[in-house]
């Protein structure tokens, strides 16, 4: 164990609140802790909310990161004693809302800040902006979904040193943009859901070093040329045409475009430098041809869910091949012969999505020619989990079997389809799945006590399943397995589960009527967020312990009492809540 | 104990700590010191001296150690440490790699 006393220390100073008030007036030892002491002391009690502002001034000397990002508390207040840290390099203050423009003004005139966020802090204003033009050491700066106007971005221009910079959701206009020309040490510029259209684009090139550009969700229609791009999203744009650059070829190494609308001219993707290009994100992104595939040998993350990709096409990605390792194709076209025409094609592939496709069995022996795959995503498909062999007599073959022969898979997703008990039979031989989900009424606690010897099984979900509270009593789950997700399965009471989590205290239980997270005392490191969760288990089970453990109301009511309640529904339409009303009353 | 088998550990104010060998092997520091090679006079004899560390919180380091082994083998028992002396501790074991 590393550094294992140290941890008790920390555990034993963020115990309560009393403990801090005996240890916080050491102020000696206090300068004298190393910074990354300093730091996960800091992090630890902001995790056990012990944390106030006068607290803070005990770090003045000896921390260098601060990161409150989503904790509502952060005012003016809090601001004013970070602002008093000596050697703070990096605050992260991004989604604290009652954070203002004064807040701001607190930290301006910081000699060693480099890093600040304060995105999605609603009330930072212009007037913000203008306190942090004190600051002459910033480099990354992000106040993307302020308040802050394209007059406040426009200020941005006197911070020379800024290497970083996050403007998304604000509304910098064209003329914002050219004021920031003088930035020329950007490497990274964010303008997502911003007002440039193709006129502010032309001033990127004024950027000699950019590397990211993000202009998602904007006007601007011309591809940027830039020498130095290497990830460039133009998420929901429309891209008619490129702009002439320096070099030939943008030599980006990854390109977004999902949602992007391409014309003729584009769709080809010619401006681009193939060799290095390995992400293309291209999901729901308008094409008509797909035969800038052909060249592009680099690429290992290829992303064409909901295109208007088919069988024909598939052809293309099998020319991409070797290098390919994730692959999504949901909600597209491609059927099981499709799938065919890559299997031996792509060797290196590890993530493959199928779902929503009209693939069926015949998919599973193809894809058990792609020897690496580790993570296959087969719902809401046609699969049923066997072929009949001869109509005639009837003979099953369990299709699931086919996969047995992948060495990596890890996941498996089957939610939605017609796999039932039996079919699901050749999982068991599955030696290396951690990750399996399931949804449907067709499982039952047949299927719970097959796949619950899965050797390295972590995660299993069965959702909307008919498993009943006699499947648990006798269940002996794998010591790896950390979550079973059993939401929609309504038969499950939580006093029918309550023995199993007493007998297997690690394995979290998730339902929507209750949730047993994974006990904290069965591991070293005590969860942060034991004590509520703790709390309202009980208060939970109080309640049901004076209603009758009914969590599905159809459970109330016998069969024939229920089939009496449906027509009455029917034939009085929404009177049949009071009759409901009697019903449970007698 | 045999005398081959301790260890003397000294504190700022000159307290003197003998401990068994393997006790104080839980921390990587104090291992290094012990069997690097070379004359050093830690290896030689079997004393390190902690000009940094006071007597009681080379104390409680000192039982945390033994505590340390009682876990190692098994045994689940809790190592109390008062919230006084949490800041310093820490300095130290950060120190002493335990």
């Amino acid at each position: 164990m590393e550094n294992h006393l140290v941890e008790l220390c920390i555990d034993s100073a963020c115990r309560s609140k009393d403990s801090v008030e005996k240890w916080r007036r050491q102020k000696r030892s206090l300068e004298r802790l190393p910074s990354h002491l300093a730091d996960a002391l800091l992090r630890r009690l902001h995790a056990r909310r012990l944390l106030y502002p006068s607290l803070l001034e005990v770090f003045k000397y000896t921390i260098e990161v601060v990161d409150l990002s989503g904790e509502n508390a952060v005012d003016s207040e809090w601001m004013a004693y970070l602002g008093s840290f000596r050697y703070l390099q990096s605050l992260n203050v991004s989604n604290c809302r009652r954070l203002s423009s004064s807040g701001i003004w607190t930290i301006s005139g910081m000699t060693t800040l480099r890093e600040l966020n304060v995105s999605r802090c609603l009330k930072v204003t212009d007037a913000g902006i203008r306190h942090l033009l004190s600051i002459p050491t910033l480099e990354k700066l992000c106040i993307a979904e302020t308040g802050i106007t394209a007059h406040g971005v426009t200020l941005l221009s006197s911070l020379k040193t800024l290497v970083f910079l996050d403007l998304g959701g604000l509304p910098v206009t064209d003329q914002a943009l050219s004021s920031l020309q003088v930035l020329t040490k950007l490497q990274y510029l964010d303008l997502w859901g911003s007002k440039i259209s193709n006129s502010g684009s032309a001033v990127l090139q004024m950027f000699p070093k950019l590397s990211f550009l993000n202009i998602a969700w904007t006007n601007v229609t011309k591809f940027p040329n830039l020498p130095h791009l290497e990830c460039l999203n133009m998420s929901n744009c429309i891209i008619d045409s490129t702009l002439k650059g320096p070099g030939d070829k943008v030599p980006l190494r990854k390109l977004i475009a999902s949602g992007a609308t391409f014309s003729n001219e584009t769709e080809d993707l010619a401006f681009v430098g193939i060799h290095v290009l390995y992400y293309l994100d291209f999901s729901n992104a308008s094409f008509h041809r797909f035969c800038f595939l052909s060249h592009m040998q680099a690429v290992e993350h290829l992303d064409l869910s909901s295109t208007t990709i088919g069988d024909d096409s598939v052809g293309l990605i099998a020319s991409v091949g070797e290098n390919l390792k994730y692959l999504n194709l949901s909600s597209t076209a491609v059927s099981s012969s499709g799938v065919g025409i890559l299997a031996r094609k792509v060797t290196n592939l590890e993530t493959l999505s199928l779902s929503h496709t009209m693939i069926d069995d015949a998919v599973l022996s193809y894809i058990s020619m792609m020897p690496s795959l580790k993570s296959i995503d087969l719902s809401e498909t046609d699969i049923k989990g066997y072929i009949h062999l001869s109509a005639t007599e009837k003979i099953k073959f369990l299709s699931l079997t086919e996969l047995q022969n992948l060495d990596c898979l890890e996941m498996l997703n089957l939610e939605h389809t017609h796999v039932d008990d039996e079919s699901l039979r050749p999982l068991s031989r599955f030696r290396k799945l951690s990750h399996l989900m399931l949804r449907g009424p067709s499982f039952t606690d047949v299927a719970l006590s097959n796949l619950s010897i899965l050797p390295k099984l972590k995660t299993l979900s069965i959702r909307d399943a008919v498993l009943t509270n006699q499947a648990f009593d006798a269940l002996r789950p794998v010591a790896t397995l950390q979550t079973i997700d059993l939401r929609g399965c309504w038969l499950i009471t939580e006093g029918g589960l309550s023995g199993f989590h007493r007998r297997f205290p690690q394995i979290e239980v998730r339902h929507e009527h209750f949730h047993f997270s994974s006990d904290p005392t069965s591991s070293d490191r005590p969860s942060t967020h034991s004590t509520p969760k703790k709390l309202q288990l009980n208060q939970r089970s109080r309640s049901t312990s004076m209603s009758p453990y009914f969590v599905d109301q159809r459970l109330k009511y016998s069969k024939e009492e229920l089939l009496a309640l449906q027509f009455s529904s029917l034939s009085h339409g929404s009177t049949s809540a009071p009759e409901i009303g009697q019903k449970s009353d007698s | 104990m045999k005398k081959e088998e301790t260890v003397k550990l000294i504190s700022a104010e000159g307290f003197e700590f003998i401990i068994h060998k393997d006790a104080a092997m839980v921390s990587q520091t104090i291992r290094n010191m012990l069997t690097s090679p070379g004359n050093f006079a830690e290896s030689q004899h079997r004393e390190v001296t902690f000009p940094e560390i006071s007597t009681t919180i080379l104390e409680k380091i000192c039982q945390y150690f033994y505590w340390n082994l009682q876990f190692a083998s098994g045994k689940e028992t809790e190592f109390p440490i008062e919230p006084e002396l949490t800041l310093e501790l820490m300095m130290a074991a950060n120190y002493l790699h335990t």
